[in-house]
Formats: C-alpha cells, structure tokens, sequence
C-alpha cells in the first residue's frame, strides 16, 4: 500500500511521517506538495505536524485553502483514509473534515511530553489492530490541542461513535490530571461519521521504534497496513486515489 | 471605504488568554477588571463606496476566513477609509 504524506510550507513532521512508513514498516510512500493536485495514487493520505503556513491566523486555518486540500477532502468523500497528525488534525477541523475546533491548551503552555491514550474504538482503518481499551504511550508536542465542540455537536460524535482515543492515566483511567490540555471529554482523537478520516494530537509517526522512547505508535501503522490487506483480500472495498 | 472586523470567542467558549490577563491585572491591583477577553482586529480596505456592499462582503470575509465559527463570532464597522489610530494614543 502507498501512504501519501502532505507538505505545506511549515510541516516539520513529514519526514518523521515519511520515514515511519517507508523504512519502518517498509510501505510505498511519497511526498505531496501542497501546491499539487495529484495524490500521486497514495492509499492514505497524511496530513502531518507542523506550523502549515506559519498557523497564521488560526492553526490549520489557511492550510485549509492550499491547492491540494480539493483532493484530500475528495480522496475522503469516496471513503479513502485520511490521516491528521497534530497540526494535520488542526487542518482537517478548519477543513470542516471533521466536527468541532481548537483551543489555546488549558494551562497556556507548549506541551510537548509523552502521554496515554486509550483506544475507543476499533472499527476504524487507524485502530482495528488494536484491542478496545489499550492504553498507548505516545508523544504530544503542541500549544493548541484543547479540542472543543459545541455541546449539540459533541453528543453527535458521541453517539456516532467518533471519539477514537482518549487521554488517561497510565493503566487506562480517566483523570482530568491524564489531560495534558484541557480538551472536552479527554478527547485526543476523533474520526468522521464514515470513519475514514481520522485527526489526532499525538504523534505516532514519533513512537514506532523503541531507540525513540517507545513503539506504540506501531498499532496506529499496523491498523492502516492491516486495514488495506483485508481490503485487498476482499472483505472490503480498497479506495485508491485517482493518479492524474 | 474601510471595513474594522472584531472576532472574538463565544461567550460559552473559556478564553484561556484573557483569564491569564485578567489575572495578571488583578495581581497588579485593578481589582475593579472583572474579566477581560481577547481577540483579533482586522481592517479591510476595500474598493467599494457603498457601506451596505462595504459591510456586506466585510461578513462574508469573515464568516468564510477571519473567524471560524465554531469557536468565534464577529462585530463589523464601517467607516471612510483612514489611518489606524496610532497605539497609546486617543
């Protein structure tokens, strides 16, 4: 499978991104300029850290108009995966890809630590190697990442299922001190209502090999890798973007 | 003629930045700023006479670019065109 990985002006963990699926677990994949309209044939888009366009005016909020966005956002409506990273989960909010916004962190600061996520749900091509309920250790590094959603919208995505990772405690629990920034319900990643695009504040480009603090980023990759080989199989329909 | 677009966050959504400044000021003795809440500021020149059409695309600016509406709202003046007022002076 092909794992397209977007560069903006400013993304500055694309080659983390690129790296974790090419070297690490051995996939195709290219960059894709932001400029460009191509998704060159990727099976899944990733849209990955950064300061896309500086984060001027609101983070992800002028990402949201470069020339390559008309093709995720089309790559997404026919069901194809896509992929938010931290600044990457900021775009795809501002995108209107998925519900709600972002916030300046609770405790106004820059927080960049490792931290533990619950899986919620494993229907999703980003999780269905996962089992519910695992705890995952994996970086943050952001000042923007208190998500928020107005409360008609939050009980939408609550019921719909879209909460796909949690911030807790080490052995799975929620508390409110497990919440590095203040987002509502703990929320650390959300999918859309067809489960295809997923955005999230940790990295787990940056937790897939143990000589960097730790590996459990890998279930993130493994669920996509796996995801397309059961497709490929037959159980599911894979969606390839068009190559131009 | 000139378009001034406040955005500010929605009165339900916390204010992280002004409930820091407000604090800063109370620490400084202003205990009568009973809060304070930040936002953005931006004037729009536009090629336009008619205030109607000034204010019009003024909000369409806004509601499609300067704020998001999830978290913000906005308040649009319309006046001539004219300099910014210098900071720290009336």
């Amino acid at each position: 499978m092909k794992f397209g990985v977007v560069v903006f002006p400013g993304s500055n963990c694309d080659e983390d991104a690129l790296h974790a699926a090419r070297d690490v677990f051995g996939q195709d994949a290219d960059y894709i300029w932001h400029k460009d309209a191509d998704l060159k044939g990727a099976d899944v888009v990733v849209l990955p850290g950064g300061f896309a366009h500086g984060d001027y005016l609101r983070t992800g909020a002028m990402a949201r108009f470069s020339p390559i966005m008309a093709s995720v956002r089309a790559h997404a409506e026919r069901g194809g995966p896509v992929i938010g990273i931290c600044n990457g989960f900021q775009i795809l909010l501002e995108a209107g890809l998925l519900p709600g916004a972002m916030l300046r962190n609770r405790g106004l600061k820059y927080r960049c630590e490792h931290v533990y996520v619950r899986v919620e749900q494993i229907d999703t091509p980003f999780t269905c190697a996962a089992k519910r309920g695992d705890v995952l250790r994996i970086p943050i590094g952001h000042g923007e990442g208190n998500y928020y959603a107005p409360a008609d919208t939050l009980e939408r995505i609550m019921k719909n299922r879209q909460i796909v990772l949690r911030y807790t405690d080490p052995k799975g629990r929620l508390d409110d001190e497990w919440n590095p920034n203040g987002s509502v319900n703990a929320i650390a990643g959300i999918c859309s209502e067809a489960r295809n695009v997923l955005g999230l504040m940790p990295h787990p480009e940056r937790a897939c090999e143990a000589l960097l603090g730790g590996e459990d980023g890998r279930t993130i990759f493994e669920s996509m890798i796996e995801w397309f080989r059961s497709a490929e199989a037959g159980a599911l329909q894979p969606v390839r973007s068009a190559s131009v | 003629m000139r378009a001034r677009v406040f955005v500010t966050l929605k009165p339900s959504v916390f204010d992280p930045q002004g409930r820091t400044i407000a604090e800063a000021l109370h620490s400084l003795g202003y205990a009568s700023v009973a809060d304070v809440r930040q936002g953005k500021y931006f004037e729009l020149d536009l090629a336009t006479t008619e205030p109607a059409k000034a204010k019009q695309l003024a909000a369409e600016v806004a509601d499609k670019v300067l704020a998001n509406p999830v978290i913000e709202s906005y308040r649009i003046e319309v006046g001539e065109a004219e300099p910014a007022t210098p900071g720290g002076q009336s």
